[in-house]
């Protein structure tokens, strides 16, 4: 299985982690990126899933 | 107009500085406009109609689609018709005396944020960690040499954050004073404590005038700075600005001067307000002291209902780019929205007990900075200031109480604490 990956808001900073996933926004652990609906918006800013970005170590 | 209609007598208070020195008051009023009149028109004499917006779900709608409700075609913040007319004339025909990011509105916005975004992005938090603990453990000791009594907020709160971000941005500590003084001036022009010595509040193009002083004072501070870092840049954040590039060339230098402005006023006022309403409510609450120093873990929590409960920000306005419909109501091409964020944070319909001081609240996701893209940009660095002075002060202080009335200031825009008398016993 490919390793989980971190995704950042560019907005506000908010980071979403595939490993996390969002328990409080109904968004099991273990959820991709990119299996969030496209209408998906940052929980804490608004801002379109569009413009999160993908956090290189 | 069809619309419905506010109660003169009922939503004329809020358009007048004096009444936010009542917090009760205020909070009174927009219970009472989210109950009866959650998105109606306020019609009041010398200013243009707004629509009142009271609900945090009706709020965070409109902040999250700039495209769709402007901040700079008319006033981010509420004006009278006298005062915007004035703006217009200093300006040239702009309808804002600043244009920072507060101002700006898409693609403009996105380009000069992103000027300093990624210097205030989480990750780069971890850089000044140890300047704020260390800064933070001076405000600490400051705070015991008054020997135990202090006016926190002017003694402790005005200054600590006012600190941190004017030496990042690079400014002299011999003019953080200045800083600290314009910033009152800016913030709370009607208020009799902090305003500009002259200003008169009775004035209906006061604010217009006191602003167009603040923005010519801060270019005149800053027009050698800008130059010399252009000549010789260093790793502060007034070369970060000053080298910016948006779309490719110079920001333009009513922005440029604003950028400096918003940084060196909006980086800490509001931090000021919120740290003082911290310490009031443990002035108030014996036991929530005793709790946070039992449980540090909760200091976090603490903050971030702070930042709830003082919502130091009263109010931006925005104005409709087409028609536009919320809440069963038609809002018009050109209308005028006045987004309260004091009653978005007291909504019952999102938070249980908004009333209640609750540092367990979770999720609290309050919108005290803002939301959609103009959310703070240094929220990230208010968050770690305050959650660093109270990790320093909580675990030494031992008892505190209030030692006389708290006083609030007299501001329509950003109102908090301008007075927190405290007697305090430190370990």
């Amino acid at each position: 299985m490919a390793e989980y990956k971190r995704y950042r808001c560019t907005t506000c900073g908010t980071e979403y982690d595939e490993a996390k996933g969002w328990p409080e926004e109904g968004i099991p652990p273990g959820t991709r990126f990119a299996d969030l609906p496209d209408d998906w918006i940052c929980p804490v800013c608004g801002t379109d899933k569009r413009f999160y970005e993908e956090i290189v170590d | 107009m069809s619309e419905p209609r506010i109660p003169t007598e009922l939503v004329a208070p809020i358009f007048n500085p004096a009444t936010f020195s009542n917090p009760d008051r205020v909070h009174d009023i927009f219970r009472t406009l989210r109950r009866d009149y959650p998105l109606a028109v306020a019609e009041v004499p010398g200013y243009d109609p707004h629509w009142i917006v009271t609900r945090y779900a009706d709020l965070r709608e409109i902040t999250r689609q700039d495209n769709l409700f402007h901040g700079g075609d008319r006033s981010k913040t509420l004006i009278s018709q006298a005062g915007e007319a004035l703006v217009k004339q200093f300006t040239g025909g702009q309808s804002n005396i600043f244009r920072s990011l507060v101002q700006l509105d898409p693609p403009e916005h996105g380009a000069y944020r992103s000027v300093l975004a990624p210097s205030f992005m989480p990750d780069k938090m971890l850089a000044f960690k140890d300047n704020i603990r260390t800064v933070a453990r001076d405000y600490v000791e400051r705070l015991a040499a008054f020997g135990g009594s202090c006016d926190f907020a002017t003694d402790i709160a005005f200054r600590y954050p006012a600190q941190i971000i004017l030496d990042l941005v690079g400014v002299p500590r011999a003019d953080h004073e200045k800083m600290l003084d314009l910033t009152h001036w800016l913030f709370s022009y009607a208020d009799p404590d902090l305003k500009r010595p002259g200003s008169n509040p009775a004035d209906p193009e006061e604010i217009t005038k006191t602003w167009n002083i603040v923005f010519n004072e801060f270019k005149e501070y800053y027009e050698p700075i800008i130059a010399a870092r252009r000549a010789n840049p260093t790793s502060d954040i007034a070369s970060l600005v000053a080298n910016g590039k948006v779309f490719g060339h110079e920001m333009e230098e009513r922005a440029m001067i604003s950028y400096f402005v918003i940084i060196s006023t909006a980086g800490h006022d509001t931090t000021s307000a919120t740290t003082a309403s911290g310490m009031w409510v443990l002035a108030e609450n014996p036991d929530l002291l005793a709790r946070l120093k039992a449980e540090p873990a909760l200091i976090p929590g603490f903050v971030e209902e702070t930042i709830r409960w003082a919502s130091p920000v009263q109010q931006f306005v925005r104005s409709a780019v087409e028609d536009y419909e919320l809440r069963g109501q038609t809002i018009r091409k050109g209308d005028l929205v006045y987004l309260s964020y004091t009653s978005a944070n007291r909504d019952e319909e999102v938070f249980e007990n908004p009333y209640v001081f609750d540092p367990t609240r979770s999720p609290n996701r309050h919108i005290g900075f803002g939301y959609g893209a103009h959310i703070c940009l240094g929220q990230h660095l208010a968050r770690l200031e305050m959650k660093t002075l109270w990790e320093e002060l909580i675990p030494r202080l031992a008892a505190v109480e209030m030692a006389g009335p708290r006083k609030h200031t007299e501001s329509e825009f950003v109102s908090g604490p301008k007075s927190v008398p405290i007697r305090f016993r430190l370990q």
